[in-house]
Formats: C-alpha cells, structure tokens, sequence
C-alpha cells in the first residue's frame, strides 16, 4: 500500500470502531431516557460510522475478504444495541419478578 | 469479618502499592527515550522496563486474589479451605517480589547459563522473574485454587459465578507453566510463550474479571444474582469465543504458517462486538439507577472499565490488528499505545473499582464520597489518555518512518526515532505519565483516608 495510506486507513478503522460504540451510547441513552432527540443522534452516528465503513470498502488498500468482514460487522453493530436492550429489559424484567 | 477477607484487604493494599512501582518505573522507563544518559551504568533501561510490565502483571494478579478472597467466604458462606496457607504465603508472595526486584535493580545481569536462568532472569517479556519465583507464583496460584474449590467442595454449595470462576482458575494455573522456558527455537518458543501471555490476558483474566464484576455488581448496585449470573455467561462466552483465537494476530510476523494471517485477522476483528454489548450494559445499568449508589468512586471505576476497555481494546486495537496494517504497526510504539489503553481499561479500572467497594465496607459506611476521589478519577483518566494519545502520535511515526517508508532498515529505526513526531510524543507521554502519577498519589490518599477525613463517609447506624 502507498505509505499515507498505511495512517489513513488505521486512523479510519479506529473511527469505524469510535463511531460503532457511540451509536451504541446514543441508543441506549435514548431508550433510557426515551428521548426521540438522542435517538435520532444515534442513528445519525450509525449513518457516520457506515459513511465511514464505505470510505474503507471503497479507498482502503485492503482485501476484499476484510472489506466484506468489515460490512458484516458493521451489519452486526448495528443489531446489538437493540439487542442488548431488549435482552437486558427482559433479564431485568424477570430479574424483579423473581425477587 | 472473614479471615479471607482480611486477607483480601492485604492483597489490595499490597496491588496498590506495586501500582505504584509499576507508575515509577513507567515513568522512569519514559524518561530514557527524553534522556538517553539517565542512569547510565547503573540502571539500564531495560530493567526499568521489566519492573514496569512485571509489577504490571502481579500488581492486577494481587488485585484479582484480593477481590475473590474478599468475595467467597461471603458467596459461600464460610471460610475458605486452606486459608491458614493462603495467609502464609501471601507474605511468601511479598517477600519474592521484594527479592526479585531488588535483584533485577542490583544484579541485572547474570552469564548465559543455567545459574541466570534460576536466580535472575529467565528471559522471557512479562514474565523475566526467575525460575524459582516463577515456581513460587505456581504454587500462590494452585493455593489459590485449592482454597476456591476445596471450600465449594466443603460447602457443597455451588453459584454459578464461582462455577465460572473454578473453571477458569484450571488454566489460569496451567497455562503459567508456559513460563518456564525449554525451547531453543525462537519461532517455536514465542508460539507456545503467546499462550501464556495472550491466552492469560485475553481469557483467563477476562474471565476472572467477569466474574470479580459479577460479584461487584451485586454488591454495589444490588443487581439479582440471576440477571448478573446470566450476563456472565453470555459474555464470557463472546468473550472467549472471539478472544481465543484472536491469539493469532500474536502470530503474524514469528515465524508461523500464513493462515494465522487470515485466522488472526478475523478474530481479532470481531473482537469489538462483545465490547459494544459491553458499554450498552454498563450504561443501562448505571442509567436505570440513575448513577445513585453508596460507592460513587466504585461505580464510576466500573463505568470507566466499560469504556476503556471499548476503547483501548476495540479502537486502540482495530486500527493495528488486519494484517495489512499490523505489519507496519507490530512492536512499535503504537502497539504501546493500545497495551496502555487495554490493560487500564480491561483490568485496572475493575481492581481500584473494588478497592473501593472493601474500603467501604471495611470502614463500614453507609456511603463513601467527598471531591477528592474525583480529582483522582479525572487525573487518572487525563494522564492515560494523554499517554496513550501521545504514544500513538509516536507509533504512527514510527510505523511510516521506519517501517513503510524506510524498510525497517537500522538507517530508518534511527530516522524513526529521531523524527520530530515521535520525538515530541515521547515527550508528552513523560509530561501525561507525571500527570497520572499525581493522581495515582491523590488515589492512594484517598484510599487510606476515606474514611477519616471529614465529608467524605457516614457512618452506618449500628
């Protein structure tokens, strides 16, 4: 790879990963709070952290088995906020019904 | 109190303490790349490295024996089996520290032989202790096992945190014995030592960390034992799932077949999705109880290992880990930079988490608090993430200086080393080091005064 290149796509797999976590910060601050503000800050971080993901499909000198790893775990990212939600209600929810 | 859990406080205060030599020899470590003459001819840098990263390793060792040995006679309801022994060899365990340090500052250096090998340095990163105190750290180790499942088998009493924890204490003790060193091949020798280090840090420890934060989770937050005993198991199952084999991004440039490239690669990258299921826990928990609890400095240590671990294992280490970047990045500074971040983040946070948690309970106050934990908290965190801010200005330059632009030629280490970038975040990382030692300082005063100062506890009412 072009030596710049090197930077550039580590500095945007670390942000992939930055903004993957701050939609899950979004998210879970907007179903705690039940803020439909926060929640659409979440799903604007989630359309960053794709813009991103893109850039990295498009530009970055990788693989193309990386690249395809990098979607599918940008798909998955994007399902394990709900799903830690709702799986936490639910423990939570019988949690307090069993005590 | 529990004979174990006086033992607990012991371990915590003697972590806390090695945390400190571990801060000073940091910082000194740092220092040599400002000022390559300090110290010359009488201690070299290289054992101000040993002593940061070895005291490293025992300083969270200590902390995690501290808190199970804390935990378990109230989790199982008597003391522990063997405790007699355990307390022995805790001032054992102290007094070989002490003797392995003071022969690392004094001696240093032994000849090529046997001999060294035995009584002062057997060579191996993170673990250099000699033979005979790596063979001390085995048997702590196996009494440190003994008294966790002889009790259950006492007590006939089985929860599933201390059935995670028993499984989990087998190859904690077993895979230290990778520490001993036989191989002659260097190729051969860092794939099995990877077990040791990696498989340590990255799944036993991960583990036992699961399950100390289990335990500090019903404690401080008062979380059912059915929700915390469920979410251990669905973690330490991602957990270990993609962190096992993640063991392959150890194996890239060592001598080892090219599929580890692929295999890696791929667990390594998947490693940030339990992470992110992680932080959603960690906010929800701390959200639904709107961040009150009686230990605010153990709960806000809690939320902070959440987050670093997040950050300082899944940013700090996705951006070195696909092979194509890690070829460049492996051994330089900014893999310093993501070691920093993910041992804070994974494992420190969690023992001073806990220290707080006993400090309470030993001064037994309703509620613990005051301004001055905060500052520590916040200097800390400051200091680290300038720290490791810093490195990875210097890692960036060296991985393009040296490795993708000079060809990883001496000619091109020099020019690494000297650039201006590197050179101004070696720098900085000494200027953040200082700031965490100060709030390291402030850490330990507050610990020891908590509840003695003015304002800062209340006592419970009899």
């Amino acid at each position: 790879m072009m030596q710049i290149r090197l930077i550039e796509t580590a500095l945007l797999l670390g942000l992939y990963v930055l903004l993957a976590g701050g939609y899950g910060l979004a998210y879970t601050l907007a179903k705690l709070w039940n803020n439909p503000h926060i929640r659409t800050v979440a799903y604007t971080v989630y359309g960053l952290h794709c813009t991103v993901a893109i850039g990295v499909v498009l530009w970055a000198p990788l693989g193309p088995g990386w690249k395809a790893l990098l979607i599918a775990s940008s798909l998955a990212m994007f399902a394990i906020p709900p799903l830690t939600w709702r799986y936490l209600e639910r423990t939570h929810g019988t949690g307090r019904a069993s005590a | 109190m529990y004979r174990s859990q006086r033992l607990a406080v012991k371990y915590l205060a003697a972590a806390i303490i090695l945390f400190g030599v571990m801060v000073l020899a940091g910082l000194m470590a740092s220092y040599y790349y400002i000022n390559p003459d300090f110290l010359f001819g009488i201690l070299h840098f290289n054992i101000a490295k040993i002593l940061h990263i070895d005291t490293l390793v025992i300083w969270l060792l200590m902390g995690f024996m501290g808190a199970i040995y804390w935990f378990l006679p109230e989790e199982l309801g008597r003391e522990p089996v063997g405790i007699w022994l355990a307390e022995i060899l805790f001032y054992v365990f102290c007094a070989a520290v002490a003797v392995v340090a003071v022969v690392f500052i004094v001696v240093q250096y032994g000849h090529t032989n046997q001999n060294a090998l035995w009584f002062i340095n057997q060579g191996r990163k993170y673990v250099e202790a000699p033979r005979w105190a790596a063979l001390g750290v085995v048997v702590v180790m196996a009494v440190f096992g003994l008294n966790v499942i002889g009790s259950v088998i006492a007590t006939r009493r089985m929860t599933g945190i201390i059935a995670v924890l028993m499984i989990d204490l087998v190859p904690l003790v077993l895979l230290y014995l990778d520490a001993f060193p036989a191989i002659t091949n260097m190729s051969q020798d860092l794939f099995w030592w990877w077990w040791l280090v990696h498989l340590w840090v990255e799944a036993t420890w991960e583990v036992l960390i699961g399950c100390i934060m289990a335990f500090t989770l019903m404690q401080l937050l008062g979380t059912s034992r059915r929700i915390v005993e469920t979410w251990l198991y669905i973690e330490v199952a991602l957990v270990l799932g993609t962190g096992i084999l993640g063991l392959g991004h150890h194996y890239f440039w060592i001598g080892t077949p090219n599929y580890w490239l692929g295999i890696g690669g791929f667990f390594s990258a998947l490693e940030p999705l339990p992470l992110l299921g992680m932080v959603v826990h960690a906010v929800y928990d701390a959200g639904t109880h709107h961040m009150k609890t009686a230990n605010r400095p153990a709960l806000y240590w809690m939320m902070a290992e959440a987050f670093g671990n997040f950050l300082g294992g899944g940013v700090w280490g996705f951006m070195i880990t696909l092979p194509a970047i890690n070829l460049y990045a492996h051994g330089t500074q900014w893999t310093v930079s993501h070691g920093h971040f993910a041992f804070w983040g994974a494992y420190a946070c969690g023992v001073i988490s806990v220290a707080y948690l006993v400090v309470q309970k030993v001064r037994g106050a309703q509620d613990v608090g005051g301004a001055l934990w905060k500052w520590s908290f916040a200097m800390l965190n400051l200091g680290l993430i300038g720290m490791v801010g810093a490195l990875l200005v210097s890692g960036m330059t060296q991985s393009f200086v040296e490795r993708a632009t000079g060809g990883s030629t001496l000619q091109a280490f020099i020019a690494g080393q000297e650039d201006p970038w590197f050179v101004s975040g070696m720098m900085l990382r000494f200027v953040f080091g200082l700031v965490f030692a100060a709030g390291y300082g402030l850490l330990v005063y507050d610990l020891v005064t908590i509840g003695k100062r003015r304002g800062t506890l209340a006592k419970a009412s009899p």
